[in-house]
């Protein structure tokens, strides 16, 4: 009997996948000699030996912050889809600081360019959360286009002011100073301990969703908005504070990519994020606890179609669809078995 | 712009969201200029804009209807779909040109008319026939109080014998069409070749300014022309000698509809004229 409700949820994501694996066969099997053996370099591109296991780690990080962005503003029921732009405002704020800032020490710099990192992604999704919640203009759309207002900051950035002079006219801040690069968490490896930080921000706020009156208070303002109105709850700071701090979460996944992998500011090195973490968080149903595996499987799509530019000379939109047609098979199968029941 | 947006005008009208019009946008301009190059006939190339877009739109009736999926949700998988098959499939075709079409003509019209008419290419004549053919659809036929019926209530259409579900397959089919349209006319006639993303939002900001347009058909072209006239402004600027960075620019398009949305919304009534069942999929919370 106990099997039978798991069941119910894991037939539509299984037949998802299936769907998913098909799709993938025939859209890219043509440019493999056999399918077996494209979805066998999938699998061996992601986790087929240590540095894979870590491209894919590093590929994860970003997206596990990504996600997180999504899914905090998620628990009152927006939808953020400008993980990408608060990705940037943050990685350009910790960066001014660390280009322009004073030197000091890793112990000071790190969590200074750390927290300007969060505040510049704080900010910026403090201001689609105003729009939202002082004029009503549906976030989904300010957030895009945020996104896109951010990625032209940046290259308004590294092709004018920001400009390294050493770089041969090439669009690229200066590297940030050693003293800021976050450790690896093996040397030798790319992956960092922004990966560590980014679990550990799940479990915060799944404690704070779960055991705090925070997450008490969003779950009134969701379920009930009468009941959380004359118990003196304000929508419009819950509202604000939600992308706030899913823009802080953005921030700091931003500028930890900036930080331990580019070691400088560069054009669209964040592009897709975005969207992947909005993916996961979906996928999670917006759940905490199970964004950080989903994020590592997409961090492996990610690395494997990665493989897939190299193996199979497949171009970089591959990974684009890869994930829309993995999200269009799952939400598919999923809203269809919740229809038939 | 005026396509994509007249199309998810009507698409809200029947209770359905598009997000994803960027990707469809994004797909009917790559495969319009695909095939556009390789007939050298323009207009085959906003036929198989259109065929792409509606292709995509297909994904999202499916999701929507046949299996009741969260219109954002599978809006969202269908941007993704559209924005990479786009730069996967029109790869091939960055860099190259076409023509575009020939300057509408009449035989035997005074210069002064002619002069007039080669500034004005064929997509744009169309782009602002469609909609007001729409509007007046909308507003005047049996077809246009029945569309609008289940945009408001589908349960009360239902009732009255209308099927909701084949009129929003219809909302989503056409919005697909115009929207792919929309795209093979950006890379067709506009901008006469093709690069990878190069919607460039115009799909998200047709989104925000719907609600300008009150959900009425006949305020897409002045309203699509604000977009047109804050990204006039920022090109010619550097023409006027102005001397800012082009990417600071660039900002100014996307500013703009956030700015009048603002204005829009501090000095109306809040969400006037919004068909009622969108009101469920877009206002969560509040």
């Amino acid at each position: 009997m106990k099997l039978q409700p798991t069941l119910h949820r894991a037939w539509p994501v299984a037949a998802g996948l299936a769907s998913f694996a098909v799709a993938t066969a025939l859209l890219f099997g043509h440019s493999t000699p056999s399918i077996p053996g494209f979805f066998w370099m999938l699998a061996k591109g992601a986790f087929g030996d240590g540095y894979a296991i870590s491209e894919t780690l590093v590929k994860a990080t970003p997206t596990l912050w990504c996600a997180l962005a999504v899914a905090v503003p998620a628990q009152l029921g927006l939808i953020s889809v400008g993980a990408e732009g608060q990705m940037y405002a943050g990685a350009i704020a910790g960066g001014a600081l660390v280009l322009f800032g004073p030197r000091e020490s890793a112990w000071v710099l790190i969590p200074a360019m750390l927290a300007c990192g969060a505040a510049g992604g704080a900010a910026w999704g403090a201001i689609a959360g105003w729009l939202r919640a002082r004029f009503g203009i549906t976030e989904i759309v300010v957030t895009m286009l945020q996104n896109f207002i951010a990625i032209n900051v940046l290259e308004y950035l590294i092709h004018g002011p920001w400009m390294a002079p050493n770089s041969g006219n090439w669009p690229q801040t200066a590297d940030f100073p050693a003293a800021v690069t976050l450790p690896p968490i093996v040397s030798g490896m790319r992956t960092h301990v922004g990966l560590f930080g980014g679990v550990a921000a799940a479990l915060v706020l799944w404690f704070a969703v779960r055991r705090t009156k925070w997450g008490l208070a969003v779950r009134v303002l969701t379920g009930n908005p009468r009941v959380a109105s004359q118990a003196g709850l304000s929508h419009f700071a819950y509202i604000v504070g939600a992308m706030a701090i899913g823009g802080a979460l953005a921030g700091l996944g931003g500028i930890c990519e900036a930080s331990a992998i580019q070691g400088r500011l560069e054009s669209t090195f964040l592009q897709g994020y975005g969207l992947s973490g909005y993916l996961v968080s979906w996928l999670a149903g917006h759940d905490f606890r199970w964004i950080v595996p989903i994020s590592i499987l997409m961090g492996a799509i990610l690395t494997s179609a990665d493989t897939l530019q190299l193996g199979a000379g497949l171009p970089a939109s591959s990974a684009m669809i890869l994930q829309g047609v993995l999200f269009a098979c799952i939400v598919g199968w999923t809203s269809f078995a919740k229809r038939i029941r | 712009m005026a396509f994509a947006l007249c199309g998810e005008i009507l698409g809200e009208r029947a209770g359905i969201v598009n997000i994803g019009i960027e990707g469809q946008m994004l797909a009917g301009a790559a495969a319009g200029f695909g095939v556009a190059v390789s007939t050298g006939n323009p207009w085959l190339g906003l036929l198989a804009g259109a065929a792409a877009g509606m292709t995509l739109s297909l994904v999202h009736g499916v999701l929507c209807l046949v299996c009741r999926a969260n219109q954002i949700v599978s809006g969202i998988a269908v941007l993704a779909i559209g924005a990479g098959c786009s730069s996967y499939f029109g790869s091939p075709y960055v860099g190259r040109q076409v023509s575009g079409f020939a300057p509408l003509s009449v035989p035997g019209m005074p210069a002064a008319v002619a002069g007039v008419l080669r500034s004005v290419s064929p997509t744009m004549v169309i782009g602002i026939i469609v909609p007001l053919a729409f509007g007046a659809a909308l507003y005047t036929t049996r077809w246009g109080l029945r569309w609008r019926a289940v945009g408001e209530s589908p349960s009360a259409a239902r009732v009255l014998g209308i099927n909701p579900t084949h009129y929003r397959w219809a909302a989503i089919l056409l919005g697909g069409l115009l929207s792919g349209i929309g795209g093979a006319a950006l890379s067709v006639d506009y901008a006469k070749g093709w690069s990878e993303g190069m919607t460039a939002g115009r799909g998200l900001v047709a989104l925000g300014l719907v609600v300008m347009t009150r959900w009425n058909p006949l305020f897409t072209t002045p309203v699509a022309m604000i977009f047109g006239a804050a990204e006039s402004l920022s090109l010619s600027a550097q023409s006027w000698g102005i001397n800012v960075s082009p990417y600071l620019l660039s900002l100014f398009p996307y500013m703009a509809p956030l700015i009048v949305l603002a204005l829009h919304a501090r000095f109306s009534r809040r969400r006037g004229q919004m068909p009622a069942s969108l009101a469920d999929i877009l206002t969560i919370g509040t």
